[in-house]
């Protein structure tokens, strides 16, 4: 079996490995945190506390998911807040945690309700031997306005809260950002005036999943009511990796240290956020759908990853993909890709055709006859979706032409793409 | 071990069904809805259920096939729909009979009413026999607005659905669901009553304005030298019996049956399903050329029977048989306690005055149509495959002829 060097090094900490459990039900508790690391996860974020002043009280069921024909999971809505243990309950499995896991990393994930909370609850996770510290200024669903992401979207509070933390601690501290707002880069600069040394994000997405046809509710049903609450899992990813993208592209920003969070369930789905600048990873919703276990396949997989890529160690590959994704207007417009059809391949279902003529440019017909797809170059913009709704990956990215009086080598351009068709369902056979 | 014969296999959940139907590939002009004799149209119902509108689904199923619950469990799918299924490019067909039963069971557990009566046109039609063709041409009257009158000369209504086909492939609550179904839209069925001995054909003329002969072919074929042998039973006799029964029959331990048709395979998997030891089942076609669908075969394979191809009777004395090879030397010779022939049906229309050979109307331009211009024709009597979906389409097909020559649209 494959073994490679998985740690990282991020604020100062060592970890052995970036997989790290997000603060959340996951990482609730001595017993749970402990069987995490036992299954191999280099880092945990102890699900968050605040002070024994604010009574977390829960609600009945708390989740519901959104599903696709038969995937289940395919997002998860959440309604827990904060950990309902004592304060004091906490910090003593923390501490036995640290004790009796000492290579192992800890962040404690700490909520105040204003500045002397903070420096509180920061001095007291310090005591208890935390390595850092993550501020939960993000989770949507909490019963104060005063906490959670309606704070996170407010530079202002924010950077103060940075500064109530930074008195009462001196560890590493990241900032853990809310996806629910249009840009984070004002909010991340406050922080970092405040004292942050790096950013967790995406906390969960503000979301109504399903609403009860029968009894108009939203789901969960909480006794006849419902309410807006996070959103999490594979189907926020794209959304997580968009805004990972936004911060490192920001002027001032480039090499922001960032754990990435966001339906990471597979190594491919990790490598994603590395590339595009994560140094650690959290993760939680795929562990309530499937156990701690997962880190097995996502460690070995990145590791086989790593030997593909000619690297040894991960922050070789942090933020490699920032680079290459630039504004729609710089991109190179002067060509375009026609599909090519693998005719031993095609088995004659149509669905490029149905796709070509009501979702693009009618370029692709039908022989009734043959029931086989035909082409008309003249109509074909390239945009590809023929490829994407392929059931067997028989159309491939065909020659390159550049559009009429436009410069360039058509040899010369980049048009492959591993996504589409070493990943592709059903490419096997 | 007779709970075996009345037990039905699992069907889909609403999570395995999407699996399923998640499967396909949903295609352009699918082939596998110009494959269905009946028009049924499963690319159309397995997308309603992708897009989870099993309401939509069943109406689908319904509007085109009466007796959907019963395709969806007796079809040869493999032979019509799935014989079509592009799916079967990349691993295998979709199981559309397994999506059509979790359809038309969720149809019958939410008491979906799909099909309405037309308005009364005046004009009726008389029906003779209430078997798949029979009560597939009933629903279509009834929609366009005929009364309709259906004489059976069994106490139940179905013919070889009821009578035939045996519990575990098709339970009779489903049977008496559709039938029901077909009733509710005002068909009226007068059981036990014999056209041509309780009723003569001419009253029927005389009191409907069409008459449908659907008698199907329900009498056995047997071989001159089984005629008078004591330990021979027919096969649909025998599974007449064990239907009817339920299955609480007295069965030997040993029995030979002959003949490889589907129904031959029923017989044979029900006697195993029934628990008789030794099931020898002696076929005259070669495996290659074998009549019976590949998955009641195979069914009758898992089930234990020993069937042995290629070889044709030569003489019986009692509970022995002397078989020979077609075409190799060989022969064989079985001693059975019991004699089962499922070589074959034909017709019985004794008393109904119409033109019957080798078991069909003869062919006629005008589909459907029988000697008398008043008479037609319908079901396995008329030419084409004698299965239930065929059946289906040629109840549609005949009520729609005699809807034309009656000018009932003119109603409409």
């Amino acid at each position: 079996m494959i073994n490679k060097d998985l740690s990282v090094d991020f604020l100062g900490v060592h970890f052995e490995n970036p997989f790290c459990l997000s603060s959340s039900p996951v990482g609730n508790c001595y017993e749970m945190c402990a069987r995490a690391f036992d299954a191999g996860w280099g880092g945990i974020v102890y699900k968050t506390i605040s002070t024994d002043r604010f009574v977390i009280d829960e609600v009945s069921p708390r989740f519901d998911e959104l599903t696709k024909e038969d995937t289940p999971f395919v997002a998860f809505k959440n309604m827990e807040q904060l950990s309902e243990h004592t304060l004091a309950q906490d910090l003593a499995d923390m501490k036995r945690l640290k004790t009796e896991y000492p290579n192992k990393v800890l962040i404690a994930s700490i909520m105040g309700e204003n500045d002397e909370e903070w420096t509180y609850l920061a001095k007291k996770v310090e005591e208890a031997g935390a390595d850092m510290i993550e501020m939960n200024l993000s989770c949507p669903q909490m019963t104060s306005h005063k906490m959670g992401s309606d704070v996170g979207t407010n530079p202002e509070l924010c950077k103060q809260d940075c500064i109530a933390v930074k008195k009462g601690s001196s560890l590493p501290l990241m900032a853990k950002m809310t996806p629910n707002i249009t840009t984070m880069v004002p909010v991340v600069k406050a922080c970092l005036e405040g004292g942050a040394d790096g950013f967790s994000l995406i906390n969960t997405v503000k979301s109504v999943a399903n609403v009860d046809l029968d009894k108009h509710v939203g789901l969960p049903n909480i006794d006849g009511k419902s309410s807006v609450s996070g959103l999490s899992g594979k189907g926020v990813k794209p959304i997580a990796l968009r805004f990972l993208q936004q911060l490192r592209s920001a002027s001032g920003l480039e090499q922001l240290p960032i754990s990435g969070i966001g339906g990471i369930e597979t190594w491919e789905d990790a490598a994603e956020f590395i590339l595009m600048g994560a140094t650690t990873l959290q993760v939680t919703t795929a562990i309530m759908q499937y156990g701690y276990r997962i880190v097995e396949d996502m460690k070995n997989g990145l590791m086989h990853y790593m030997e593909e890529q000619g690297v040894d160690h991960l922050s070789d590959l942090v933020g490699l993909a920032n680079k290459n994704i630039i504004a729609t207007n710089k991109l190179n417009r002067n060509y375009k890709v026609y599909p090519e059809i693998d005719w031993d391949k095609c088995i004659g279902c149509g669905r490029c055709f149905i796709s070509c003529q009501d979702g693009a440019h009618q370029a692709l017909g039908w022989d009734d006859e043959k029931r086989l797809p035909t082409f008309d170059k003249s109509k074909c913009v390239g945009c590809q979706l023929c490829a994407l709704v392929c059931p067997v990956g028989a159309i491939k990215l065909g020659i390159v032409e550049m559009k009429p009086g436009r410069e360039g080598n058509p040899d010369e351009i980049d048009v492959s793409s591993q996504r589409l068709h070493t990943y592709h369902p059903a490419q096997s056979n | 071990m007779t709970s075996e014969y009345t037990k039905e296999p699992k069907g889909y959940t609403m999570s395995t069904v999407m699996q399923e139907a998640a499967r396909c590939l949903l295609c352009e002009d699918a082939p596998c809805s110009k494959a269905c004799p009946a028009h049924t149209n499963p690319a159309k119902f397995i997308r309603s259920v992708r897009f989870r509108n099993v309401k939509g689904a069943a109406e689908t199923i319904r509007e085109n096939n009466t007796l959907g619950a019963i395709c969806a469990r007796v079809c040869p799918t493999e032979r019509y729909c799935e014989s079509a299924c592009t799916r079967a490019k990349i691993d295998g067909p979709i199981d559309i009979g397994g999506i059509q039963r979790y359809v038309t069971d969720m149809e019958r557990k939410e008491n979906m009413q799909i099909l309405h009566p037309g308005k009364d046109n005046g004009m009726s039609v008389a029906i003779i026999g209430s078997g798949p063709a029979g009560l597939q041409a009933a629903t279509t009257l009834r929609q366009k607005g005929y009364a309709v009158d259906i004489y059976e000369k069994q106490a139940k209504a179905g013919g070889y659905l009821t009578y035939g086909i045996p519990e575990y492939r098709l339970p009779e609550a489903i049977v008496d669901y559709e039938v029901q179904r077909i009733v509710n839209l005002g068909a009226k069925i007068h059981y036990n009553v014999a056209v041509g001995t309780d009723v003569t054909m001419d009253q029927l003329k005389q009191e409907h304005d069409a008459v449908i002969v659907a008698i199907g072919a329900s009498a056995a074929k047997t071989i001159p030298m089984f005629e008078h042998n004591i330990c021979t039973e027919s096969a649909i006799s025998f599974l007449s019996r064990a239907k009817e029964n339920q299955g609480k029959i007295d069965v030997p331990d040993n029995v030979l049956v002959i003949g490889g048709g589907d129904v031959a395979m029923d017989v044979v998997t029900t006697l195993k399903k029934l628990g008789v030891p030794h099931v020898t089942d002696v076929v005259y076609e070669e495996f290659a050329e074998f009549k019976a669908s590949k998955k009641e075969l195979a069914g009758a394979q898992a089930a234990g029977v020993t069937i042995i191809d290629g070889y044709a009777p030569q003489e019986v004395h009692q509970n022995r048989v002397t078989f020979k090879h077609r075409k190799i030397n060989g022969e064989l010779t079985i001693t059975t306690d019991k004699i089962i022939l499922a070589v074959g049906q034909k017709v019985d229309a004794t008393g109904l005055d119409i033109d019957i050979q080798h078991n069909e109307i003869p062919f006629r331009d005008a589909r459907y149509h029988t000697k008398d211009p008043q008479v037609f024709a319908a079901g396995d009597i008329v030419d084409g495959d004698k299965t239930v979906v065929f059946a289906v389409q040629k109840g549609k097909e005949v009520a729609e002829e005699i809807d034309r020559v009656l000018g009932g649209q003119n109603n409409d």
